[in-house]
């Protein structure tokens, strides 16, 4: 059989963002990979130390765009917890519903981009009308389509007044139905069964071996989603279901992400049905002493954790955060492995990647 | 106490053969992080292999100059687990010269991007491993850039284009 090895690029494999892999193959059959990351490194870990942690709130929500505000709230969360600042009760919802609007249009844009890489172009464009729906969400409630700049140290820096609640509670009712029918569609349609199940598998026991986090993992079984295992905000009032496959494949990826799109619709109801009356910022801010604290969040694609050191000044002496795509990289080894060059775009895309997040 | 700080306490005290101090605070919601700080390189890997043990995961790996490194000589570097849900952290102190980490990738397979991207910022050697190439930055950039100053227009390698696209083939050339 011949060997050969293949440089693919972002404008190969449908991504966004620069991203390339050297890919060996037997046959038309992957047999290893290797990722070459690094064309969007920024310094991001450096410049944070250059910058005060009012500045870092601005600079991080620039990290990325599709899960931009699960950083600053992340980052504040940790420097909330070195200074013992406890938030108010609303601004830990308000911040919880920022977090599922990102979530939903995050999910929707993972699940229209395959649809694009397998020439499913009706469905690309359906989705995005569906995630649409959300962005002119975020356009009316914070004035942008991406970054929101909700977050501040201590609480939010947006409030939902009741004709803004009224409004998003609307988005939510016209979610629901569309979301059912996509869900339903991924889950059984012929044409997408036919190229997205027993595709790109990643066993559980793999699976907890690299270490995957968000839904690849939850796709392989592992019900594991900070949101209950470390609750923070306003999530343990919240009730909501993990949704979890088994297969591993690409086709169980996205049912997790189309139900947990479902799910964060009914979270942002709640929120807006127990949105407790009060500040919208902690008072009095103390100064931040020195200290050090992990803070953690489940962002669109998995575990967020960021550590925060500081000296008592208003610069980091270290801030480090692991981004959820940083751990999901190596299980592509395992899901190409054997698959025919033709399912690579898919399947790399099939784990959401982020990577500008994964260079910073 | 509970069973967790119980369990993690007995764990790292059997692998190290003395007692080993975990200091735990609960936040609002009642989640755990725990810190321990280990005083040399040698005990991680016994440390690292009880917390394998506990079922823990390896969620993140900070290397860091504390405040006065150059004058008290040393720098640190936080190894963060997750204990389903909660985070232990396991601070390593270590020379501010030539500092040398196990690898724990024969433990922890996910630890390999996390060192190969220490070794590249940072002035740390780690011992054992299995490709230790550089993950993000460009051969052109001077080693440990973190701990130099290096211009920013320098240290970013952002680009992309028929530029980007020939590096990335002339490095399949420099490799085979």
């Amino acid at each position: 059989m011949t060997t050969k090895i293949i440089e693919l690029g972002a404008h190969q494999l449908a991504l966004e963002e620069p991203m390339y892999f050297r890919v060996k193959l037997e046959g038309d059959r992957v047999a290893d990979l290797d990722v070459l990351p690094g064309q969007v490194h920024r310094g991001m870990e450096h410049l944070v130390m250059r910058r005060n942690l009012y500045q870092n709130i601005t600079l991080l929500e620039r990290l990325c765009s599709l899960c931009s505000n699960s950083h600053p709230s992340t980052f504040c969360a940790a420097v909330e917890e070195v200074a013992g600042i406890a938030i108010p009760e609303r601004a830990e919802y308000l911040r919880a519903v920022a977090d599922e609007i990102k979530r939903i249009a995050s999910h929707l844009f993972c699940c229209a981009v395959q649809a694009n890489a397998i020439g499913e172009t009706p469905l690309f464009r359906r989705i995005m009308e569906v995630r649409e729906i959300m962005q002119r969400a975020k356009e009316a409630i914070y004035g942008n389509r991406m970054d929101l700049a909700a977050n501040v140290i201590g609480g939010v820096r947006y409030d939902l007044t009741p004709e803004a609640a009224a409004y998003l509670a609307g988005a939510m009712e016209e979610m629901k139905r569309p979301l059912d029918e996509l869900y339903l569609q991924f889950g059984n349609n012929p044409a997408l069964m036919a190229r997205m199940a027993w595709v790109g598998v990643l066993p559980r026991e793999a699976a907890v071996e690299c270490a995957v986090v968000g839904p690849v993992a939850r796709a392989c079984g592992i019900d594991y989603d900070v949101r209950k295992k470390s609750p923070y905000g306003a999530y343990d009032r919240l009730k909501f279901e993990v949704p979890s496959q088994t297969a591993g494949d690409v086709r169980a990826r996205n049912l997790v992400r189309l139900a947990e799109a479902r799910q964060s619709v009914s979270l942002i109801e709640q929120c807006l049905a127990q949105l407790p009356a009060g500040p919208l910022c902690a008072d009095n801010l103390p100064e931040i002493p020195a200290g050090e604290a992990i803070a953690k969040s489940e962002a669109p694609r998995g575990e967020l954790m960021y550590y925060l050191r500081t000296d008592g000044s208003d610069f980091p002496v270290r801030l480090k955060w692991r981004v959820p795509s940083y751990m999901n990289w190596d299980a592509l080894k395992v899901m190409l492995k054997g698959e025919p060059v033709g399912n690579i775009p898919l399947i790399v895309n099939s784990i959401d990647p982020c990577i500008a997040c994964t260079d910073r | 106490m509970t069973d967790l700080t119980t369990n993690v306490a007995a764990a790292l005290a059997m692998a190290a053969g003395e007692e080993i101090n975990v200091l735990w605070r609960r936040d609002r919601k009642g989640v755990l992080t725990g810190w321990c700080r280990l005083p040399c390189g040698e005990a991680l890997l016994p440390a690292a292999r009880a917390v394998a043990e506990l079922e823990g995961r390896l969620a993140m790996v900070t290397p860091y100059l504390p405040e006065r490194a150059k004058e008290k000589g040393e720098r640190e570097i936080a190894y963060h687990f997750d204990l389903d849900g909660a985070t232990l952290t396991l601070t390593v102190v270590l020379p501010l010269e030539w500092a040398r980490v196990p690898s724990l990738t024969p433990i922890f397979r996910n630890c390999d991007w996390q060192e190969r991207e220490l070794m590249e910022l940072y002035d740390v050697q780690v011992v054992g491993h299995p490709d230790p190439r550089r993950l993000f930055l460009d051969h052109t950039l001077p080693h440990a850039p973190f701990e130099r100053l290096v211009p920013y227009s320098t240290f970013t390698n952002a680009a992309t284009g028929k530029a980007l696209w020939d590096k990335v083939l002339a490095g399949e050339r420099e490799d085979a």
